[in-house]
């Protein structure tokens, strides 16, 4: 079994400081991956990487073998990979609604939008995601107005229109309260049906609840890879990680 | 119902209403040089439109419209002047004047008028395909990208004021006679050239109206919003953004066109900074986010201006540059979003109506 | 071309540079701490010459006494402009840019509706009007002193933004505004003491060009774009807009030996606009400053 995403030996300094060192992983395709790790570990860097927001300085990424490494980010997100960042970024100025159908991107092409006003299945998927995203009553409202929690909704349901095979979550339950978050639990495991997800998340209950695989770094390295169980066994990850979080 | 400002058909209606008005004019207008006042409004409509279009959609501030403008007028200018010319007589006078003994290779496509008025559109356009373009995939933007605008403006006005024997420098192109297109003479005070005007800035408001309603116009506005998180939507922000600039630069060189076709001259204060500046500020008195708010504001602004005459006119740019301070201070989005509240507390007293049949758009094209 | 006409065009470039980089200076200032960019820094300098000319046409100041006084009477100008208008602005860096465009209106319109359209001159000391031979150049002794007046502020501002507890603080908002705030630094006040300051330097510069050149309301709008242009490809800085400004207008100068004035400004804006497209940050990328 490949990976649907594998990252080998990647590297990324900013001026001499290596915030990823020599870092490989995978991910199976229809699994849920966790990423953890103390702050500053690097995860977020990770996903800056393999999106294309910043350029990696060795090292490859593979993206269903295709080599995606320092593509720029929307030829990236065009070849199927999604994501949701760490402070939730929608675009505030325009409706629920606007966002969801600009998130509907199976055309692309400036031109051939240029004077295109019907999108073949927009109506179906909106709906779909809106209700999933508990968000129907709000389709009308400004994006700028949601609460933290919708606006994390928001833009789940985002990365969702964008019908990607891999899905980046970058701390999708900040914020949350336990209901919300149950719910999220339930939508991210019926997602494994049809999609791949990497979620980079602190709160170990849910990881423990959704993580196929759980990958640990630390100071911009690869520390352990397994099993939920097999992770919270190791002594390194109990030291470096979880010994800190149950001491916070 | 929702708020009527925001409603297509609604919208649709008074662009319609607004044009058929302008129909109405040269039929009442008999003083002939009015007339053609009233039409070189009209190209500054078409300027605004471009400004709005670009800026107000796009959320790229172009302060060197005037490059397409100018391309596009000079185009015109040198077309104009060609016609003028005969086998006999091939070199314009200036030439002459400079010592040149034979028409540049620059000027020479121009002895043809179609080939002269293609090129007239289709140079401005281009250069700003391939500005923009390679600026955009910088991604130089914001206020940079202003400044950007602003130097290749001023490097344009050099090179024209530069050039003395091939554009005429300061004193620029006066071509003697009327534009004659397919055998009929475009007399600059006949309603004919009003109509070529109107029907250019009906078309053009036509063709920008249905792009800002289009999925393109609606990930240029979510461009406009966050374009850094476009990009990860799988749109080409580049892309988009040189799109926009190049219809807007498209809209200005016809505007350049239609002016050279009126006044026959062009100069290159026709290039200064200050006026392509105040093509901005026609927007953003009139209200940038409103294709029709932004034609209006350089109809209202360029009115009051002649209305007022040139013994006024320091007077005149003094409250217009105070007005512009206030209006950016406290009403971004210009004397259009008056309107919007307007229409938005008549909405308000009727909270029960039933829902907008449109979905309703909170920060739509309009 | 043979070597003595280029060191020619090279000594003429030195002044050429001192007068970008001062019409640059008051700019860098702003721009570099508030990140405002002032579209009327043009009429600043405006002001400049005519307070100058005022100065000296009702109180018969002596020139070199002018370039002080013109330097308070426009800070307090641009004082009043922060106070009054860009304060409300700094995150709106388009809106401030626009609305500073209005501003400049407003002081060219106003001065134009006092002292009306017809060109004033400012009288300066008759040694100031010589030439002196350096190499084989001819150059006037005014050429020089603004060349001197130039290097003394830089040599001024370098003193107070590196050696003193003021600089210090403006470098601290620069960097992280929240964090200085935190230190007890009171950047609102920093951004307006800059902002008065950067004007003041476009009084000085007034004061000068009204000599160089004739003293008109609509003088401002030549020198408003080429300043940008330097404090954009200096990078914000100090030292940025002063290499800038020096290899501009060795450039200039050069270019212009070869072909003209004004093929040569042409040329100039053409190399600006390619060297921003590779190098949007400038030669020295500052942090913060930045929008």
């Amino acid at each position: 079994m490949t990976g649907l995403l594998e990252i080998r030996n990647l590297s990324k300094s900013f001026d001499t400081t290596k915030v990823i060192n020599d870092f490989s992983m995978e991910v199976v395709e229809g699994t849920i991956c966790c990423l953890v790790g103390p702050n500053g570990a690097g995860k977020t860097t990770t996903m800056d990487l393999i999106t294309g927001r910043i350029k990696p300085t060795s090292g490859q990424i593979l993206f269903a073998t295709d080599d995606i490494t320092a593509r720029h980010e929307h030829l990236i997100a065009r070849a199927g990979i999604g994501r949701k960042f760490q402070v939730p970024a929608v675009l505030r100025d325009m409706s629920v609604r606007q966002n969801l159908e600009v998130a509907y991107s199976r055309q692309t092409n400036p031109f051939r939008n240029l004077f295109k006003f019907r999108k073949e299945g927009l109506k179906e998927k909106l709906d779909e995601v809106a209700t999933l995203a508990g968000l129907t009553d709000r389709l009308k409202e400004r994006a700028g107005i949601l609460s933290h929690g919708e606006t994390q909704w928001l833009e789940i349901g985002m990365v969702l229109m964008q019908e990607p095979r891999l899905l980046l979550m970058d701390e999708p339950i900040a914020g949350m309260t336990e209901s919300e978050i149950e719910k999220t639990t339930q939508i991210f495991k019926d997602l494994r049906q049809s999609a791949t997800l990497l979620v980079v998340e602190h709160d170990m209950g849910f990881v423990r609840n959704i993580a196929d695989v759980v990958v640990v770094m630390h100071m911009g390295s690869l520390l352990a890879q397994g099993s939920i169980q097999e992770i919270e066994a190791d002594r390194r990850v109990r030291d470096v990680y979880l010994g800190e979080q149950e001491a916070a | 119902m929702g708020n009527l400002y925001h409603n297509k058909i609604a919208q649709w209606i008074v662009y319609v209403v607004f044009f058929a008005a302008l129909t109405i004019i040269p039929m009442t207008v008999s003083d002939s040089f009015l007339l053609n006042q009233l039409a070189t409004y009209g190209v500054y409509g078409m300027l605004a439109l471009s400004i709005s279009l670009c800026w107000g959609f796009g959320g790229i501030l172009n302060l060197g419209q005037g490059i397409a403008f100018g391309l596009g007028a000079y185009g015109m200018a040198m077309t104009m002047q060609m016609q003028s010319q005969s086998e006999s007589n091939p070199i314009p006078p200036f030439m002459l004047n400079n010592s040149l003994d034979h028409l540049p290779l620059l000027w020479q496509p121009f002895q043809s008028t179609a080939v002269g008025l293609v090129l007239a559109v289709a140079v401005p356009t281009l250069f700003c395909a391939a500005f923009g373009g390679i600026m955009f995939r910088a991604r130089v933007s914001g206020p940079f990208f202003a400044i950007m605008t602003l130097a290749m403006l001023s490097a344009f006005y050099t090179i024209i004021l530069d050039r003395q024997a091939y554009t005429g420098g300061v004193n620029g192109l006066t071509p003697p006679s009327s534009f004659v297109f397919a055998g009929v003479e475009v007399d600059p005070y006949s309603p004919t050239a009003y109509w070529v005007v109107l029907c250019l800035l009906a078309g053009a408001t036509f063709v920008a109206k249905l792009i800002t309603q289009s999925s393109f116009g609606l990930v240029t506005q979510a461009i406009r919003d966050d374009s850094e998180r476009v990009r990860f939507l799988g749109y080409s922000v580049a892309g988009y953004e040189t799109v926009i600039y190049t219809v807007s630069g498209l809209i200005a060189a016809l505007a350049g066109c239609c002016w050279v076709m009126l006044v026959q001259y062009v100069s290159p204060a026709q290039l200064d900074v200050g006026f392509s500046l105040s093509m901005v500020i026609w927007a953003a008195i009139g209200g940038r986010h409103s294709l029709l708010g932004s034609i209006l504001g350089a109809f209202i602004i360029q009115g009051a201006q002649s209305y007022l005459g040139d013994a006024f006119l320091a007077t005149w740019l003094l409250i217009l540059g105070g007005f512009f301070i206030v209006v950016v201070r406290f009403l971004p989005n210009g004397l259009a979003s008056l309107v919007e509240s307007g229409l938005g507390l008549f909405d308000r007293q009727r909270p029960t109506s039933s829902p907008a049949p449109d979905g309703g758009r909170p920060m739509p094209a309009e | 071309m043979d070597l003595g006409s280029l060191i020619n065009a090279l000594i003429l470039g030195v002044s050429i540079a001192s007068i970008w980089l001062i019409a640059a200076l008051g700019l860098t200032i702003i721009y570099g701490t508030a990140g405002v960019i002032n579209m009327a820094h043009g009429e600043l300098i405006m002001l400049g010459a005519y307070s100058s000319y005022m100065l000296q046409f009702y109180l018969g100041l002596p020139y070199l006494l002018c370039l002080p006084v013109s330097f308070v009477i426009v800070a307090l100008v641009g004082l009043a402009l922060e106070r009054g208008l860009i304060r409300y602005l700094y995150n709106r860096p388009l809106d401030t840019l626009l609305a500073t465009y209005g501003v400049s209106l407003v002081l060219m319109q106003g001065v134009r509706l006092i002292f009306g359209s017809d060109p004033k001159y400012l009288a300066v000391p008759e040694i100031f009007q010589s030439n002196v031979m350096i190499g084989s150049v001819s150059l006037s002794v005014f050429r020089i002193v603004v060349l001197l007046v130039t290097a003394l502020l830089v040599l001024a501002l370098w003193l107070l933004f590196y050696k003193t507890r003021f600089g210090v603080q403006v470098r601290a908002v620069m960097q992280d505004k929240e964090m200085a705030a935190s230190f007890g630094i009171n950047s609102s006040r920093i951004y307006m003491l800059t902002f008065a300051l950067g004007a003041g330097l476009a009084g000085v510069a007034g004061a000068l060009f009204g000599v160089l050149a004739i003293v008109l309301p609509t003088m401002g709008a030549s020198y408003v774009v080429q300043a940008f242009l330097m404090v954009v490809v200096g990078g914000g800085s100090l030292a940025g807009s002063v290499v800038a400004s020096g290899v501009t207008g060795e450039l200039q100068s050069v270019f212009a030996f070869f072909t003209n004035d004004t093929f040569a400004r042409f040329i100039i804006f053409v190399l600006i606009v390619a060297f921003l497209r590779f190098r949007p940050q400038g030669l020295f990328a500052q942090a913060g400053a930045r929008r």
